[in-house]
């Protein structure tokens, strides 16, 4: 059976989240984006909706939606909150670090860890990219030791989206040099202020700006063994789960983004005068538009697609390369045929467009690069 | 249960293994280690013995110790299934 239309408890959480996003979130966005500043008290704001823990059980102070409703959600959020890089940092808190320790952590890591990172009290980053091994993860050099007291973690990570301001740190390192993936990788979590190591202020970037990223240090840093996120050697399988889930609901995000884009635009379309009638009338300007009008749908069927198989507990590895692909691909596009239809207005001032652009270039960046992911869709297709 | 070997390595022939590339998938042939399965690779062969003889991986057990030759595949999957 196949119903595409959203459940009630879905359209009243929508409503819900875009109501507060467009009130609480939206303000000042375009001013943050322009200074990089991230304001943690409209993450605390979030928190009070349990926005960073939607898809964290009930029992651990979460929401407890599945992965469907967090797309419809995340859909919510980027649709009513123009502070793409406050979205951003709450949904790479919530794919990459809080959906590996509920689904991988002990019992009493979940019940330390997800109630604080639901409710806005901690943030969470996570660290895996290294200098020398991006799109190569599991290549890493960060290695842990296992000694009397626990591991001594000695690396250097950066990308870390979060890093500066994060009370909580999801990192990976290499536990058995020459196995990589298959077992050779740990995950640890640490926190600031309980073990030793450096984290960065933030470094300046391109887009999602108020989003803060930064470095990790870790210079024999000792982390008892309660610190590991399931067993040693697990890091490979955790990482990559988090990954599919990143690649599935973080573009929900940018889905509600170019909704809400897409909206303005037509409406701009439809009175901007050139000759005396809208530059709407002319098929140069209408075609462009209905062509991302269809590509935005495409993506959107695929990600609450590949949402439904993690909800079902399929393998969702190729449906999440696919999404993700097709997601940052139509973003791109969509934020450039933006650029042209406000010609000169984006191009000079601080537009909403602009930022968009380059919110759509990191998209085919993170969580696998476009390059990437369609390798891992040419595997699947038997053709590698 | 007996034919765990031959099951999987059909599996690996007829889904992205291809053995006048690799030379011959013998018992003790190393996949992993090799390269012959790689990571993406390997997520699919987990999948495969997940539906096929019905049982669930921990993240911790996806690992060449478990998964580098057909012997080590068949004495994983026999331990799992008790
Ligand atoms: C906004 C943003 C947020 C991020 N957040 C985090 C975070 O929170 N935590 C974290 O750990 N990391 C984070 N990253 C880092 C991100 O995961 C890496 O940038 C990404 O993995 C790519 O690695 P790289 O930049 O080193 O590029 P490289 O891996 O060096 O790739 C360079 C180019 O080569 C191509 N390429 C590489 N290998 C192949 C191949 N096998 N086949 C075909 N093409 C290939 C790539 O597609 C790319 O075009 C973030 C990045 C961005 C942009």
């Amino acid at each position: 059976m196949i119903d595409f239309s959203l459940s009630k408890e879905q359209e009243s959480l929508r409503e819900e989240i875009i109501a507060f996003s467009e009130e609480t979130l939206t303000p000042g966005a375009l001013d943050r984006d322009k200074a990089q500043f991230f304001d943690r008290s409209l993450w605390e704001a979030c928190g009070q909706l349990k926005l960073p823990g939607m898809l964290v059980k009930k029992e651990y102070g979460g929401r407890g939606l599945d992965a469907v409703s967090t797309v419809v959600a995340l859909e919510a959020l980027g649709y009513g909150s123009a502070d793409s890089g406050l979205n951003f940092s709450l949904a790479a808190h919530l794919l990459a670090c809080v959906v590996p320790i509920q689904l991988f952590g002990s019992e009493e890591q979940k019940n330390y860890f997800l109630p604080a990172l639901s409710d806005g009290r901690w943030i969470a980053a996570n660290a895996m990219t290294e200098a020398s091994s991006g799109s190569d993860a599991f290549n890493m050099e960060a290695a842990a030791v296992k000694g009397p007291e626990g591991y001594i973690l000695n690396g250097h990570k950066n990308f870390c989206s979060n890093g500066p301001v994060a009370d909580v740190v999801l990192a990976y390192f290499t536990t058995t040099p020459g196995k990589g993936f298959f077992g050779g990788i740990s995950a640890f979590l640490l926190e600031k202020g309980k073990q030793d190591f450096f984290a960065s202020e933030k470094v300046e970037k391109f887009g999602v700006r108020t989003c803060q990223m930064g470095e990790f240090r870790f210079t024999d840093t000792l982390i008892g063994g309660q610190g590991l996120l399931g067993k040693e050697g697990a890091g490979g399988m955790i990482f990559n789960t988090s990954m599919e889930w990143e690649r599935i609901c973080l573009g929900a995000l940018h889905l509600g983004a170019m909704e809400k884009q897409l909206e303005k635009a037509i409406s701009f379309a439809r009175t901007r005068k050139s000759g005396g009638k809208s530059i709407a009338s002319n098929q140069a300007v209408s075609h462009p538009l209905a062509n991302l009008k269809i590509q935005i749908e495409s993506a959107r069927l695929l990600t609450l697609k590949a949402a439904w198989k993690l909800d079902a507990g399929k393998p969702a590895g190729m449906d999440a390369a696919m999404a993700k692909v097709q997601l940052s691909e139509t973003f791109r596009s969509f934020a450039t045929q933006l650029m042209q239809l406000y010609a000169g207005k984006a191009y000079r001032e601080e537009h909403e467009a602009q930022q968009l652009l380059r919110d759509a270039v990191g998209d085919s960046l993170y969580s696998g690069t476009t390059e990437v992911l369609r390798n891992i869709l040419a595997t699947h297709m038997r053709l590698k | 249960m007996d034919n765990i070997k031959l099951e999987v390595k059909k599996f690996l022939l007829d889904s992205f293994v291809n053995e006048s590339e690799t030379g011959p998938i013998e018992d003790e042939t190393p996949l992993l280690s090799s390269g012959i399965v790689d990571s993406i690779s390997s997520l699919q062969l987990v999948a495969f013995l997940e539906e096929k003889f019905n049982f669930q991986f921990q993240p911790h057990e996806v690992d060449q110790d478990n998964l580098n030759t057909l012997n080590l595949i068949e004495e994983f999957v026999k331990a799992k299934k008790g």
